[in-house]
């Protein structure tokens, strides 16, 4: 007899958990339809949500915070983007090398400003729900009571698809991310293409980022993304690149970690490794062909050598 | 139609009347490493003529239109577009200008609409599919180019895909049109209709320069001709279809051997299909089939005999099976239906490794993608699949390795700098030379296949290439093969089919008598008698 | 990616030669320690201080010569089996989690009660053998994948990466698996201590000297994977896979098997790396106890470019890094961060300059 309490927990759970995967993965998803492999998701989150928590701490607003962590990202997805699309460096190289510096950076930087004191209580953004939708008994405080930034996030993803369906842009990112040169042709400067979509990806997973210090936890842990940006690559790759299953993916992502706290209140004993484990194991299935033909865009990884 | 009437004046000054260079081309000059691909070459290009651009494959007509399309930036010279100084860096750059390019190899996005591909760098903001819909329709109108906005580029046929290529580049209403050998992959009534559009294009004022190695093409539009040969112009012509014979001349240096001439080098004589049993047949083919992943059939039902010391040669214009045929004969690709034997032995689906052991040999179509290794040296390439015999106490033996090649390269005239060289540097033709040495001195070679054997090669080496495909079928070995080029097979095989839409439309000996009912049959008439008569 | 390793013996020596690519590496460490110098000023710390710290870590007795030159041996492991495969144009990124499946094997098989017993020091080879089945059938996972289903295998490495750390966490969770018999609530989630007979031998069997008999086999088995990669039939099967698949199945190579084949090689070398950190160093399992070796390893492979000449000195110089650091921090107060700085600086910079790198040796 499972409680509806229980039940609206559990979604709300997976809604706020999946919340920054939805962000990050939505920005990988434009990055990778142009043709670039982001490794460094995961980085960029850690420096957003770093920036954010420093700046929200530094100035009292969360507002200034959030401001303040898509700004510190920005040179970091640009370096992303000199290195693999001007310098056609390996893009897997070149994502890995920034993460582990993002790593190594954050990680000073917080000693630097916060001592060995952890923990350290940060102004963080308050919540928000639907008018109407809050006041639905049991559902709707649980379910619907999210951080705002949350809704942004929504609006935004809506705001994706609609420019990839039917916009200039999003058939020239289609285009630089499947045949280049057939868009290079057309008169299309597939290289500014790709570092727009390399910027945008930084900025949704500086959203992601600022989501999980002053939006969640109101704080900021050392590493504290945890693998979430290579779950956001999974969530892409997992949705066939294209964005209505990758949303489904991060939902499901979601669902998966927010289980790890339901099941044991629920009294079931399950071990957390396995809970843990499971989003990956989910990728894994994914990726191995077992959800499905995958149809990666033709030229993802490959630097484009023309201008 | 016949080109005008002028007097034959060869380069010069521009004949008086006539209308103001459009696009001038002075001194250019580029460099890829080593190869000078382009050097001192000025060309001047009028608005509402067609001119070709003639030369062998390797000239730099290619070059020369990238250069104009902004693709590269040339190393010395300049370009002037009506009058003004044209430095593009980019092909955005030219398309602004007006200048707009139908590529040889089809510039699309393959799993884009119709639409989607013709709006693609066109708009910006949202995008009015509807709209450009209908400036398809009215493109129908004007020039006769028929399309379903609605179909994926990957959906259509050859000859479609070009027309999109070209709609794509008239919508811009462009002053200058480039095509960069259109016909190469087109049937010959489909070469006409194309041939129309572009002197309708011209007749609305916009410069056309068309890129070509074909003859008939030339002789029917071309308004003006330039021959380029080694990068470099070597002959110009006002009155292109008066002076053919001078162009040609200038093209490959000598005169272009008549068929006929070819025709004196001696064929084997080799048994007919009736004299022997299915065991001892080279090639026994059984109703093979071949659908692709979306269900589209490729090739039909084919089913063909080749005997030993016989050379059968399948013509039809690329993309009508072929490729399909020669990737399930060389192990591949499976099937859906049908099978083949070599000698008796069951072949179909088996492995290259069983292929090989069972003697073998194949030369494909796509040699970057399937015969060499680019990245490895000539050595290894050459003796890629029995790397395992030259092995002294575990380790590979190069010194083995390297005396087996070179005597290799010399019985096949692979001209290179050592065994040791990159295989990436060698030219064209002497890739395939390689390729081909190693098929033919395969122990056992009991069959040959080989497709597009001479696309992109120079005279000399194909006529070496024939002559070592004559003398293995001399020894013996059966071989098939697969070729758009008619007026080699006539010259080389004895016995023609004919491909079309993935099916064999029918057998004749190769006799040039029998072109025009193998025209025929390339364009898909089924009727032994020539319903009319097919330009070559 | 393709290497920018060819395969003839002139150009395997040529390699060994100061070139472009050798001088721009020690430009990249030169410029990332710079920064991490300037770094260490900018907290305050007497640069002095500092660098002597990690001079002392890293190099500055026996022990910390040992200790590094162990680290680096795991480094190189991982290192190899990152080269070998991408030989074949496979990347490898699975590395952590190869050291953690050949971790959890080494420790199961270590504590199993008939391996301590065994004679002629198989008591210590066994659990290494066993590291490295579970290292290649980690890996193989990934061949498999790439074979049947296209599977990017660096996608799919990754994530077997992740999960397999988990799974170590996961089996000194619970005492049916790895867990140590909990006498206490205090009592940490780890291992029982692997017998003395399991542990690898030390060389000079003085504790102020460790290095263990891993050396030999990892020097060994670099030596071997030289020769494999540039004189033997199977490296040029390996590169010809790797350069274009369809011609080398065309020649009648089994692509199929040496994709899957290499991948299992990569991965026992991995697995063969964590038996090394956990039968030479740490002698019992803990949670997160391959520590980010299996990313480091991978960029130490990342970097050498295809020579394992490279992977040798690139695994020397991470080696001496991470034990520089620790030391750092422990006596001058500079958090390990400031190593894992370094280290990622090093990676961007010569990631970046690949492409000069490339045009420079062309050039010569």
């Amino acid at each position: 007899m499972i409680e509806p309490e229980l039940v609206a927990v559990f979604v709300g759970s997976s809604i706020r958990l999946a919340a920054p995967l939805l962000l990050a993965a939505t920005g990988e998803l434009v990055s990778e339809r142009a043709g670039v492999l982001n490794m460094s998701v995961e980085g960029m989150m850690l420096t957003g949500a770093f920036a954010g928590a420093v700046g929200s701490w530094a100035s009292g607003s969360p507002l200034v915070g959030l401001g303040f962590g898509v700004l510190c990202v920005l040179p970091v997805a640009w370096l992303q983007a000199f290195l693999s699309i001007t310098l056609r460096a390996n893009q897997i190289v070149t994502g890995i090398g920034i993460n582990i510096l993002v790593l190594g950076a954050t990680t000073l930087g917080y000693r630097a400003l916060f001592g060995s004191r952890s923990r350290a209580e940060i102004p963080g953004l308050d919540k928000w729900a639907p008018p109407g939708l809050a006041d639905i008994p049991v559902l709707g405080e649980h379910v619907f009571h999210q951080t705002w930034l949350l809704y942004l996030a929504v609006l935004l993803v809506i705001g994706v698809a609609w420019v990839m369906r039917s916009t200039s842009i999003g058939l020239a990112l289609h285009a630089a991310g499947t045949a280049p040169q057939a868009a290079a042709n057309s008169g299309i400067k597939v290289r500014r293409i790709r570092y727009g979509a390399v910027l945008f990806t930084g900025f949704m997973s500086a959203l992601a980022g600022c989501f999980l210090s002053i939006g969640d936890i109101h704080t900021f842990t050392e590493g504290m993304t945890g693998g979430a940006g290579y779950l956001a690559i999974a969530a892409v790759i997992f949705g066939n690149w294209r964005l209505g299953r990758t949303l489904l993916a991060c939902g499901l992502f979601g669902a998966a970690t927010a289980l790890q706290f339901q099941l044991p209140a629920m009294g079931v004993q399950v071990p957390n490794a396995l809970l843990i484990m499971l989003p990956y194991v989910l990728a894994l299935l994914a990726v191995g062909g077992l959800v499905g033909r995958q149809v990666a865009p033709a030229a993802l990884t490959q630097p484009y050598t023309g201008h | 139609m016949r080109a005008g009437t002028d007097s034959t004046v060869h380069g010069g000054a521009a004949a008086a009347g006539g209308p103001a260079p459009l696009l001038r081309l002075e001194g250019l000059g580029k460099r890829f490493g080593a190869l000078q691909a382009l050097a001192d070459v000025s060309l001047e290009l009028h608005p509402g003529e067609i001119h070709c651009l003639l030369g062998e494959n390797g000239a730099g007509k290619s070059t020369l239109c990238n250069l104009i399309f902004g693709v590269h930036s040339p190393d010395a010279g300049s370009m002037a577009l009506n009058g003004a100084p044209y430095t593009p860096h980019s092909p955005s750059d030219a398309l602004a200008l007006g200048i707009a390019m139908v590529h040889q190899h089809f510039s699309l996005v393959p799993d884009m609409t119709v639409v989607d591909n013709m709006l693609l760098g066109q708009t910006r903001g949202v995008l009015d599919r509807r709209a450009w819909a209908a400036k398809l329709d009215a493109m129908r109108e004007r020039f006769g180019l028929a399309l379903d906005p609605h179909a994926r580029i990957q959906d259509l046929s050859v000859g479609e895909r070009q027309r999109v290529e070209i709609v794509k580049c008239l919508v811009r209403e462009p002053k200058l049109l480039v095509l960069d050998e259109p016909t190469a992959v087109l049937l010959p009534e489909e070469i006409e209709a194309l041939l129309a559009v572009c002197q309708r294009v011209a007749a609305q004022g916009c410069g056309v320069v068309l890129v070509t190695h074909k003859l008939a093409e030339i002789r029917l539009v071309a308004r003006r001709a330039t021959v380029l040969r080694g990068g470099r112009v070597v002959a110009r012509s006002k009155a292109p279809a008066q002076e053919i014979d001078t162009l040609v001349r200038a093209m490959i240096q000598r005169d272009l051997q008549a068929p006929a001439s070819a025709a004196t080098l001696q064929r084997s004589a080799a048994p007919g299909p009736d004299a022997l049993s299915a065991r001892e047949m080279a090639l026994q083919a059984d109703g093979l089939t071949v659908r692709d992943a979306d269900g589209v059939l490729r090739l039909d039902k084919f089913t063909l005999m080749v005997a030993p010391g016989e050379i059968v040669a399948v013509a039809g214009v690329e993309g009508n099976g072929q490729s399909e045929l020669g990737a399930v004969l060389s192990g591949m690709l499976k099937p859906t239906e049908g099978r083949f034997h070599i000698f008796g032995e069951e072949m179909t689906g088996k492995s290259p490794r069983t292929m090989t052991a069972a003697g073998c040999g194949v030369v494909p179509e796509d040699r970057h993608a399937l015969a060499c290794v680019t990245g490895m040296n000539v050595a290894e390439n050459m003796m890629l699949d029995r790397l395992g015999s030259f092995r002294r106490r575990g380790l590979l033996d190069r010194q083995a390795l390297n005396r087996t090649v070179r005597e290799l390269m010399q019985r096949f005239d692979v001209r290179a700098a050592s065994p040791d060289a990159a295989f990436g540097g060698l030219s064209g033709g002497n890739q395939q030379k390689a390729v081909l040495a190693r098929e033919l001195s395969r122990d056992p070679l009991r069959f040959l296949l080989a497709a597009q054997p001479t696309r992109g090669l120079d005279v000399g080496a194909v006529e070496a290439i024939y002559g070592h495909i004559r003398a293995a079928a001399a020894r013996g070995v059966g071989v098939l093969l697969i070729s758009s080029e008619l007026e080699e097979l006539l010259a080389v095989a004895d016995r023609i089919v004919v491909l079309y839409r993935g099916r064999l439309m029918g057998t004749c000996p190769a006799d040039p008598a029998e072109r025009a009912r193998i025209g025929a049959w390339m364009a898909g008439h089924e009727a032994a008698a020539p319903q009319h008569q097919v330009t070559q | 990616m393709s290497t920018a390793f060819s395969s003839t013996p002139h150009s395997f020596w040529r390699s060994l030669l100061p070139g472009p690519a050798l001088g721009m590496s020690v430009a990249a460490v030169a410029i990332a320690l710079l920064i991490g110098a300037i770094l260490v000023a900018l907290m305050g710390v007497p640069v002095g201080a500092a660098i002597a710290a990690f001079a002392e870590g890293a190099w500055g007795s026996p022990y910390a010569l040992s200790a590094s030159i162990n680290r680096a041996l795991v480094l190189m492991l991982v290192g190899l089996g990152f080269v070998l495969a991408e030989r074949a144009n496979l990347t490898n990124v699975g590395g952590e989690g190869q050291i953690a499946v050949g971790g959890i094997a080494a420790t199961a098989f270590a504590l199993w009660p008939p391996v301590a017993g065994l004679p002629l020091g198989m008591a210590f080879v066994f659990p290494m053998l066993g590291a490295c089945l579970a290292g290649a059938l980690w890996g193989g996972i990934a061949g498999v994948l790439k074979v049947k289903a296209g599977t990017n295998e660096v996608i799919a490495t990754l994530l077997l990466s992740f999960i397999a750390v988990w799974m170590v966490y996961g089996s000194v969770q619970s005492e049916q698996l790895l867990r140590r018999p909990m006498t206490t609530s205090a009592t940490l989630p780890e291992s029982l201590e692997i017998p003395l007979a399991t542990q690898l031998p030390l060389l000079f069997g003085d504790v102020s000297m460790p290095l263990h008999a891993g050396l030999p086999i990892g020097v060994v088995l670099a030596l071997v994977v030289a020769v494999v990669l540039g004189f033997t039939v199977l490296g040029l099967r390996l590169r010809a896979t790797g350069l274009n698949p369809r011609a080398a199945r065309r020649a009648g190579m089994a692509v199929d098997r040496l994709t899957v084949g290499v991948l299992c090689a990569a991965g026992a070398l991995g697995g063969l790396a964590g038996a090394c950190m956990l039968q030479g160093e740490q002698y019992s399992l803990k949670a997160g106890f391959s520590s980010g070796y299996g990313f480091d390893g991978l960029v130490v492979g990342l970097l050498a470019r295809g020579s394992v000449p490279g992977v040798v000195a690139g695994s020397l110089l991470f080696g001496f890094l991470r034990s520089g650091g620790i030391n750092m921090e422990m006596v001058a107060s500079v958090p390990t961060a400031l190593v894992v700085v370094i280290q990622g600086l090093i990676i961007v910079i010569l990631a970046g300059a690949a492409l000069a790198i490339q045009r420079m040796e062309t050039r010569r």
